[in-house]
């Protein structure tokens, strides 16, 4: 396996990749780069993937580029958690703040497909008020789309990719069921049930992105674990597996390795087209409609990297907030030893979850919500996590490394405040293609900590009550929301309630950037929902002369 | 292996109870594949010899209700045959962590050879034998629903948890294994020792086959839930043989010419839809990871080829019935 810098694009000349074969292809419409496409999209991942393949299947012409690599999982994937960083977006960004956010493996990817080759699968949907969140529970922002038709979106998203369950899901409206039912609980998801029922609160098996029954070529799920580094039997639903094979299927072109670095606007101010580099060439691709879908610090990054004399602050940032008001979720963790195996790294990491504390607004001091799910990081993972919280290295750690197998942990997925302050902006600095690296600012506020404390004190009592022992806490963040924020006007958001830009009308943003607030829950979900709700909007608007 | 962990965690901790330890998982599997593969072995040559000893056997003209007893037998040969292959395989998952799961596998397997080697055809002293193992199915089989509630409400959740019904021990199956016992009784009063009018008897047996077939048509329903019936033809368990239950119950309770015809026709259909479902089985093997080639790991992982035969043995069990209740029909004419 060559080193990511040496690889080829592979999707070129009619073909594609099949991702699910050894080395075989399938055909794929090419695009000339001086043929105006309908829309070229930056980005393959849960936005960009997914609206790459209902555009398609509407009947526009899509070329989809992905600064990573096209790859086949079946033979592409190993068993090994240092081998798979590849799938990260570990190019160098400066991260700064009271809270740097460690930038990767918990929150960017780096291929077709996105984040979401590497995500863990948890696909939880927003509670309903959060999209009103200002106007019903105080903080943050409304969104501009209604929560009935997100639920409508997710109910299409949960269906192609045949989330998988539980029969009753506890908090919320009543829901449909789920198109796959729940996987088997692991002794980790138990470890949350008893956790939780020594707390009096409901628990739940955690809806997966992993199939639990035969999916087109998708074979069940077979508990291998090594989820989170990239599903090596195509269990896991990512948009490599699904979006990406129905846009190709539907007439996409989808470009690896293509770096888009700037989008080019004309003497009208409207987008023209992308400059992108592939293959060692500087190409040019003419485009009708430019969607940037890479994720909230890649889309500020080349929104304010294409600044013209039309739009001098950034292209797309009249209001200034391109790049603002960048979110994480809190990730801290509560960990135990049990006395019996738990051997949490079989089966999906988090296959139960509590999401109480999103539901309940009683005795919180804090905005905002959290959900928690049981755990299963591989060794390394888990080693780093050891060693970070509580300072221990060598034959110290290796001791503690030994009880791998009778550890359990709960971590959170919680809601932070959107804050101006918390931004994505152009470095000095430039990387190998001359681009601007992204300095990425981020601090918590006081409610983030209130909200971090709350959850571990409550996963503290509940590991206790759970049977575990010698417990420690660990700190992170995971995930990336805001940036271009969605809004009601152009003073206050950067799109509006379709993705679309206020200032340049053929420029959308199709990612977790558009979040006005985060939610308590994994964002991967949402933002296929978004990208949905948009794809639908595109074809409406079209259809009305309007695009 | 040396304890590298620090003082602390090196505490003596009361040791589990011999019973509660965890036993079989992974370390000793080579173990218990040798095991399965005796047990296998044992029964192919089980086979091979009630095969013999049935060609040895001069074959009498068949009197109807003969000919009907042996349907019956038929069908719970089916059935055992269908518990202790399914029995062994999933047992075998679960690695054999409580002796009692070598029962299952015993006991079918036993009832296997009971029902394979024809009778005599005048009643012997093989009596006693054929009866001490088909109560023993019965037995098995009652206690083994039990075991496998037991092992459903131990989980967090309890029996109302749908992951415990659908990933714990399956509720019903262990009553395969019960009917089969049943059946096999049945037989033996049929043949050596009727006590009651053939009609009687059909009635009775067609009505029990109608039970039977529910009951096991909610397992399937249940595991194919569990499947999300993401094949359409996952719906036929769960749609033909409970309209055969319902054809059979009516021609129980009313034994009209007309409702007799429909009844073979469905217990037809259900027996057919079992031989298929090995065939849809295997395909479902199939679409499992690395597919047959990965045979070791998709026949455990996959859908259990062994399982839908059950649905042949209560199809001719059904047609045993309405055989019976033929016998009737023709002595009225």
């Amino acid at each position: 396996m060559p080193l990511i810098e040496d690889l080829e694009p592979r999707a070129r000349d009619g073909r594609a990749p099949d991702v699910f074969s050894h080395g075989d292809w399938v055909p794929m419409r090419c695009y000339g780069d001086a043929e105006e496409v309908d829309f070229v999209i930056v980005g393959t991942g849960a936005g960009g993937g997914t609206l790459a393949g209902k555009l398609a299947e509407a009947g526009f012409s899509v070329v989809a580029m992905d600064a990573g690599p096209f790859w086949r999982p079946l033979e592409d994937f190993a068993s090994d958690e240092r081998h798979q960083d590849k799938l990260y977006w570990l190019e160098d960004r400066l991260s700064e703040g009271d809270d740097p956010i460690a930038l990767g493996s918990n929150n960017s990817g780096c291929a077709v497909g996105g984040s979401t080759v590497h995500y863990q699968m948890v696909a939880l949907r927003f509670r309903p008020e959060w999209f009103r969140s200002r106007s019903l529970l105080g903080y943050g922002h409304d969104w501009p789309v209604d929560w009935r038709r997100m639920w409508q979106c997710y109910d299409e998203v949960e269906e192609a990719l045949k989330i998988a369950g539980p029969v009753r899901y506890p908090w919320g409206p009543k829901r449909g069921r789920y198109p796959y039912r729940e996987h088997e609980l692991n002794a980790s998801a138990h470890v949350l049930a008893r956790a939780c029922e020594a707390m009096g609160v409901d628990w739940a098996a955690c809806p997966n992105a992993t199939v639990s029954a035969p999916h087109g070529k998708s074979p069940p799920c077979v508990y291998r674990g090594f989820c989170k580094i990239g599903c090596a039997t195509n269990a896991k639903q990512s948009t490599l597996n699904t979006f990406v094979p129905r846009a190709l299927a539907a007439g996409a072109e989808i470009r690896d390795l293509a770096t888009v670095t700037r989008i080019e606007t004309g003497r009208d101010g409207r987008a023209a087209g992308v400059l992108y580099h592939r293959d060692g060439e500087w190409r040019r691709q003419k485009a009708r409609n430019v969607v940037v879908a890479g994720y909230s610090i890649e889309t500020p990054r080349l929104l304010l990297n294409s600044a013209s004399p039309a739009h001098p602050g950034g292209l797309a940032n009249s209001s200034g907030l391109v790049g603002k008001n960048l979110m994480v979720h809190a990730n801290h963790a509560v960990w135990g030893r049990f006395e019996e195996e738990i051997r949490w790294y079989k089966g999906p990491p988090s296959l139960a979850v509590c999401e109480h504390w999103n539901y309940a607004d009683d005795h919180k001091d804090f905005f905002g919500g959290y959900a928690f799910m049981s755990q299963g990081p591989l060794p390394a993972d888990f080693a780093t996590t050891v060693a970070d919280a509580e300072g221990i290295f060598g034959m110290e750690l290796r001791q503690r490394m030994a009880d791998y197998n009778h550890m359990a942990g709960l971590k959170i997925v919680g809601e932070t405040m959107p804050q101006e302050r918390n931004r994505v902006e152009l470095a000095d600095e430039t990387d190998p293609l001359g681009v601007p690296r992204a300095r990425v600012t981020y601090s918590m506020c006081d409610n983030d900590r209130a909200l971090s404390d709350h959850s571990v004190r409550f996963m503290r009592e509940a590991m206790a009550g759970a049977g575990g022992q010698q417990l420690f806490t660990s700190e992170g963040t995971a995930h990336l929301m805001g940036g271009c924020r969605m809004g009601f006007t152009p003073e206050d958001s950067v799109v509006d309630g379709d993705g679309r830009s206020w200032d340049v009308p053929n420029l959308w943003v199709c990612d977790g950037s558009l979040f006005p607030t985060g939610g308590g829950v994994n964002p991967s979900m949402t933002i296929m929902a978004l990208a949905v709700h948009i794809a639908d909007r595109i074809k409406t608007l079209a259809a009305r002369g309007e695009v | 292996m040396r304890d590298v962990r620090p003082d602390h965690l090196r505490q003596v901790r009361k040791p589990l109870p011999e019973w509660r330890r965890p036993r079989g998982h992974g370390g000793d599997t080579r173990h218990t594949t040798g095991r399965m593969l005796g047990v296998l072995g044992l029964a192919a040559c089980g086979l091979v010899v009630a095969q013999a000893l049935n060609a040895r056997k001069p074959r009498p003209r068949a009197e109807p209700r003969a000919a009907a007893a042996a349907k019956v037998r038929h069908g719970a040969m089916a059935l055992a045959g269908s518990v202790a292959a399914d029995s062994l395989m999933e047992h075998f998952r679960g690695g054999y962590c409580n002796d009692a799961m070598y029962l299952a596998p015993a006991v079918a397997g036993t009832a296997l050879a009971a029902t394979a080697v024809r009778p005599p055809a005048t009643p012997r002293d093989d009596a006693v034998a054929r009866d001490v193992a088909h109560a023993a199915s019965l037995v098995t089989g009652t206690a083994g629903l039990a075991f496998h509630v037991w092992n459903i409400g131990k989980r967090p959740g309890g029996l109302t948890s749908m992951n415990n019904l659908f990933y714990a021990a399956p509720v019903g199956a262990p009553g395969g294994l019960a009917a089969s016992g049943l059946y096999g009784l049945a037989e033996g009063r049929l043949r050596r020792a009727p006590i009651m009018p053939p009609r009687v008897e059909g009635r009775l047996l067609a009505g029990l086959t109608a039970l039977n077939l529910l009951a096991t048509s909610a397992e399937a329903g249940l595991l194919h839930f569990r499947g999300a019936f993401q094949n359409p033809f996952m719906f036929v368990p769960v749609t033909a043989p409970p309209a055969a239950a319902l054809v059979l119950g009516a021609a129980a309770a009313d034994p009209a010419a007309g409702l007799r015809r429909l009844a073979r026709a469905a217990c037809w259909t259900t027996a057919a839809a079992g031989a298929a479902g090995v065939a849809f089985h295997a395909w479902g093997v199939h679409r499992n990871h690395g597919g047959w080639r990965n045979w070791r790991q998709n026949l455990i992982q996959g859908p259990p080829v062994a399982a839908p035969p059950a649905f042949v043995g209560l199809g001719l069990a059904g047609l045993g019935a309405l055989d019976l209740m033929d016998i009737r029909d023709e002595g009225r004419r």
